[in-house]
């Protein structure tokens, strides 16, 4: 059994404008010690549906439907008071912004502490030598000292780290991490990423990560979920998704990606911008940007359905799959044709 | 081909000021600590760093939104260094710039035709009728719709905001266009086609940029020539298929493979090396090298104690670098670049 | 911080020094002449003169203020009234208390008022509770104190008789007779100034603590909060409150500077003996001695509230203090 299990997930958001469907039927599994990717752009869903799962959407504007089994457990029906257990304890999270994301006004070991006493009947001694034994192990230096210290007083990449710290400290099983290293600088990004990949092999935990960055997926993920609109349209193994990607817009995000490793004078552009979850498309939700569009995608929405010689590999597309794979080789060979040194 | 735009040993400095009652200056923050290079009419110059090495702060003393504090800046022939306000005017016509925030840098209380025409009003450009004409010609160019004209920002995205930004900056035909991270903040799918319009725009208008980026793969797309920039100085400067093939800089060799990349073939296979410390602060930037604390090839002696000067590579003209002890090779994995090689052999 | 509080000090003393020095040269600037009317109606021009003379109006204005400055140095005196002759000290001392005790009772009121119905407003938003918090602020913001304060009085003091309607009773109780004291005594009788002074601003307080909760409330770092586990009840009180309190704690500190000057209203409705009334009394007496020195507590107040505002602000906020 998959450590945390999402069935046909929604979450509509009342506001003065309309509902907003932020997630419109998002399935997947995670299994122990794994690591999923959710790539998407701005609207895709990718956050909200983690906010989701962990209960913090605010249920008195938004209507949650579905089912989140973590181990065996249904989260969307469960208390406030075994959310709260959970959070923190089995399940970890990392936001994106580290200047933001810790408050200002209390020292990091009093923010360190919070998170162990808060699910561990222990001194406040004891939990003071787990903050500063979490800090050593994100490598911030002179940890018994910095411990005492405000956020303001450290950088962006320890903020970070400090997060991970915090999401980390209580051996959680799975931790969430949404766009953890977008706001930091390229090298402290490369630093993070290994700091994780790291802690993933010394505490075993699943990692969920959440990013726009294909680059930081194909870096770390094991299995790939591509969003779009409030849905998935794509899911598959890292190395599936980025050999031969089945639909359309994952084309049109790889091939807008400058790469290092190829010369191309033109990079393949989406038209238009991402849809509005106020009044997303009928059918297809894709389907105004789509080079490839045809009837059928405007009326009827496509299932997740599995390649027929992988079925670990899903895609959305109407797409007839002969036609797919022609089309696939044609901006392969384009992508790589004309090619510097792979290095 | 003319040299556009030349700059020598620019220099920015903030002062740091404490008292009791009268502010004086305890320390400087050297934004900008001696920055030469020149950009060729027609081409593109990607300038590249992380936070705190003054790309900004240099790109608005290009343009003259500061004053520097030492060094010269010659656009076209003039030198703009030190011109005040009335005398920089016709100057700024041809120089215009692009900024990162889309969401930020347009005045959200003004209509989209009062903001695209603001150059041309301000250098008394054309009649009301002309200008209206002119402001719908270039929404077009920029890929809008012209019967926008009299919408507000916040009805656009982010990325037709930037086209609104391109098209204000387009409105007077400026020489040069300085580009400060004008698509970082956007969505990858949106910043391609920005990308591609930018690349459209040069070659329509005969336009040279200046594009400033944090990310490597975006600046070697657009850029001819690339400057390496650390803590206010550059570390590196050469053609872009020169820099990203053989990278001399240590610094250099560290951003590139600190890119993630798209492939996870490729991503395995790499080689990778990555930096300890974070940026330190150009408050009290480290003494010679200012990359020494950081560097896996520090020798000490050497790095901390003789400044580098940017040294051109024998047979390129073009490919410069700062370095003592510049690699020798590249792709290196972090064993590889640590092999310093005796104190007796220096550059290339 | 020390050097942060040294400025502060500096300049709190170079402020006051300017506020006496604006006040004697405006006093000076203003025609009229108090030894005229200090003398009375039909006096001949030889007492006037005398009396010119006794209170040293004859001399130049910076000899005049020098002569303050030194008896405020040198004796702690703040000289005598032109009007009774009574040393301005006591008429102070006398009156200080009245109208701190009105202020302060009254900012005690109006925060106690403010902070929960903002806090529950701010989390209930669009509650009945919420809504008709709003309409109560709509209410105390429009309606000036002197009309609040005189329908109290007719409503609650005259027609129901719950309360008395006005003068001053002494905190220490006194054994006199005819005159009322004890602590009792004394809150009875300021509960309606209480509320007239703090209809107005726990209205602008509950409104500007709701904007800030809900504010903080969607900061980051709440959310990293929640995501720690925490509950809702810990989230508030650790995580929203002291944040949100800033600002209120600056607009206090500014608010009190304004509060004075709105006391006298409530002073002169109520009938109750204390600063604003006497300025009222001294101002067209052109009384300078007295003004003076109401000025120059007010001056000192506000000075000094600020001050521990920022003290304050200080402490509840480390980025301030290490920067």
């Amino acid at each position: 059994m998959a450590l945390l299990e999402v069935q046909d997930l929604h979450t509509r958001f009342r506001t003065d404008d309309g509902v907003v469907k932020a997630v419109s039927g998002v399935s997947f599994e995670l299994d122990r010690g794994k690591t999923l990717g959710v790539v998407g752009e701005s609207g895709s869903g990718k956050s909200v549906t983690f906010l989701t799962v962990m209960g913090l959407v605010d249920r008195k504007i938004a209507e949650v439907e579905g089912s989140v089994r973590y181990d065996g457990e249904e989260l969307l029906r469960a208390s406030s008071s075994r959310l709260q257990k959970i959070r923190g304890r089995r399940i970890g999270m990392i936001f994106q912004d580290p200047m933001t994301s810790l408050n200002p006004v209390k020292k990091i070991g009093w923010q360190l502490e919070e998170a162990v006493r808060l699910h561990n009947d222990v001194s406040r001694d004891e939990a003071r030598r787990r903050a500063i034994q979490a800090l050593k192990e994100v490598e911030i230096p002179r940890a018994e000292t910095r411990v005492d210290d405000y956020p303001h007083q450290f950088s962006g990449g320890m903020r970070q780290r400090v997060m991970i710290a915090m999401a980390l400290i209580n051996q959680p099983e799975v931790i969430i991490a949404d766009e953890p290293t977008t706001a930091l600088d390229v090298t402290t990004q490369a630093q993070i990423l290994r700091l994780m990949k790291k802690l993933q092999d010394d505490h075993g935990a699943a990692i969920v990560m959440i990013t726009h960055d294909l680059g930081v997926v194909a870096e770390l993920a094991d299995d790939v979920l591509v969003m779009y609109g409030g849905r998935v349209v794509e899911e598959a193994k890292v190395d599936d998704l980025f050999a031969q990607p089945q639909m359309p817009y994952t084309w049109g995000l790889l091939g807008s990606l400058p790469r290092l490793e190829q010369i191309a004078t033109r990079l393949e552009q989406i038209p238009g911008q991402p849809p509005s979850l106020l009044h997303p498309p009928r059918g297809c939700a894709f389907n105004p940007r789509c080079a490839y569009v045809f009837d059928k995608c405007r009326a009827e929405l496509p299932g997740l359905d599995p390649a027929p010689d992988k079925p670990d590999h899903r895609y959305r597309c109407h797409l007839d799959d002969a036609e797919r794979e022609r089309i696939w080789a044609a901006k392969k060979a384009a992508l790589t044709g004309v090619e510097g040194s792979a290095a | 081909m003319s040299e556009l735009l030349v700059v020598e040993d620019l220099q920015k400095y903030f002062p740091v000021t404490r008292g009791l009652v009268f502010q004086k200056e305890i320390a400087q923050v050297k934004a900008v600590d001696g920055v030469s290079f020149t950009v060729e009419a027609g081409e593109t110059l990607g300038v590249v760093g992380e936070s705190g090495c003054g790309k900004s702060t240099m790109a608005r003393c290009v343009a003259r939104l500061l004053e520097p504090t030492g060094g010269k800046i010659i656009f076209d022939g003039h030198d703009i260094t030190h011109l005040g306000r009335a005398q920089m005017r016709p100057i700024r016509r041809d120089m215009m710039m692009v900024f990162q925030d889309p969401y930020a840098s347009l005045n959200a209380r003004k209509r989209v035709g009062e903001i695209v025409a603001e150059p041309l009003d301000v250098h008394g450009i054309g009649t009301d009728k002309d200008r209206k004409r002119r402001v719908q010609e270039l929404l077009e160019i920029v890929g809008l719709n012209p019967e926008h004209y009299n919408r507000f920002p916040h009805e656009f995205s982010g990325g037709q905001r930037q086209r609104i930004g391109i098209a204000r900056a387009l409105a007077i035909n400026p020489k040069l266009i300085i580009c400060d991270e004008p698509v970082s903040a956007l969505d990858v799918s949106v910043q391609a086609q920005i990308l591609n319009l930018l690349k459209d725009l040069q070659r329509d208008f005969d336009l040279t940029y200046i594009f400033i980026a944090h990310d490597l793969n975006v600046v070697r797309h657009v850029s001819d020539r690339v400057m390496v920039m650390y803590l206010g100085k550059p570390v590196e400067t050469g053609s872009k298929e020169e820099l990203y093939a053989e990278p001399k800089h240590p610094y250099s060799g560290a951003l590139l493979s600190a890119v993630p990349i798209a492939d996870p073939t490729l991503g395995r296979a790499r080689k990778q090396i990555v930096l300890t410390g974070d940026v330190p602060s150009p408050i009290n930037p480290p003494a010679a090298c200012r990359f020494h604390p950081r560097c896996p090839r520090f020798v000490d002696g050497k790095c901390n104690v003789d400044e580098p000067e940017l040294t051109p590579v024998a047979g390129a003209s073009d490919h410069a670098f700062a370095c003592h002890f510049p690699l020798e090779r590249w792709p290196m994995d972090e064993d590889e670049i640590r092999r310093t090689p005796s104190l007796a052999t220096s550059v290339d | 911080m020390t050097q942060y509080l040294i400025r502060r000090i500096f300049w709190a003393f170079f402020l006051f020094v300017v506020a006496t020095m604006i006040t004697y040269v405006i006093f000076f600037v203003v025609p009229a002449d108090p030894a005229t009317l200090a003398a009375g109606k039909a006096t001949k021009p030889e007492i006037v003169a005398h009396i010119r003379r006794e209170l040293h109006l004859n001399l130049p204005i910076y000899q005049q203020y020098w002569l303050f400055v030194w008896n405020l140095v040198r004796h702690g005196s703040f000289g005598y009234s032109f009007v009774n002759g009574l040393p301005v000290r006591t008429m102070l001392g006398q009156e200080i208390p009245v109208t701190a005790s009105i202020v302060v009772g009254g900012v005690i009121m109006y925060l106690a008022i403010a902070i929960p119905t903002g806090v529950i407003s701010a989390l209930r938003p669009r509650s009945i509770l919420d809504r008709s918090g709003m309409i109560f602020v709509l209410v105390g913001i429009s309606a000036p104190s002197v009309w609040i304060g005189l329908i109290l009085i007719y409503l609650v003091g005259f027609r129901l008789g719950w309360t008395p309607i006005g003068d001053y009773c002494d905190l220490r109780p006194t054994h006199a007779i005819g005159v009322c004291s004890g602590p009792g005594q004394w809150a009875y009788h300021l509960l309606l100034p209480w509320i007239t002074l703090a209809v107005g601003s726990a209205a602008l307080y509950t409104r500007l603590i709701r904007a800030n909760v809900m504010e903080t409330m969607s900061e980051d770092y709440v959310r990293t909060a929640r995501a720690k586990g925490a509950s809702p009840s810990r989230v508030l009180i650790q995580h929203v409150l002291r944040n949100s309190m800033l600002q209120v704690v600056t607009i206090l500190g500014m608010d009190l500077g304004l509060l004075l000057g709105g006391v006298v209203f409530i002073e002169i409705v109520f009938g109750m003996p204390g600063l604003g009334a006497q300025l009222v009394q001294a101002a067209p007496r052109f009384d300078l001695p007295v003004i003076v020195g109401i000025v120059l507590f007010a001056t000192l107040s506000v000075i000094t509230f600020n001050f521990l505002v920022d003290v304050l602000y200080a402490w509840l906020d480390p980025r301030i203090r290490l920067a």
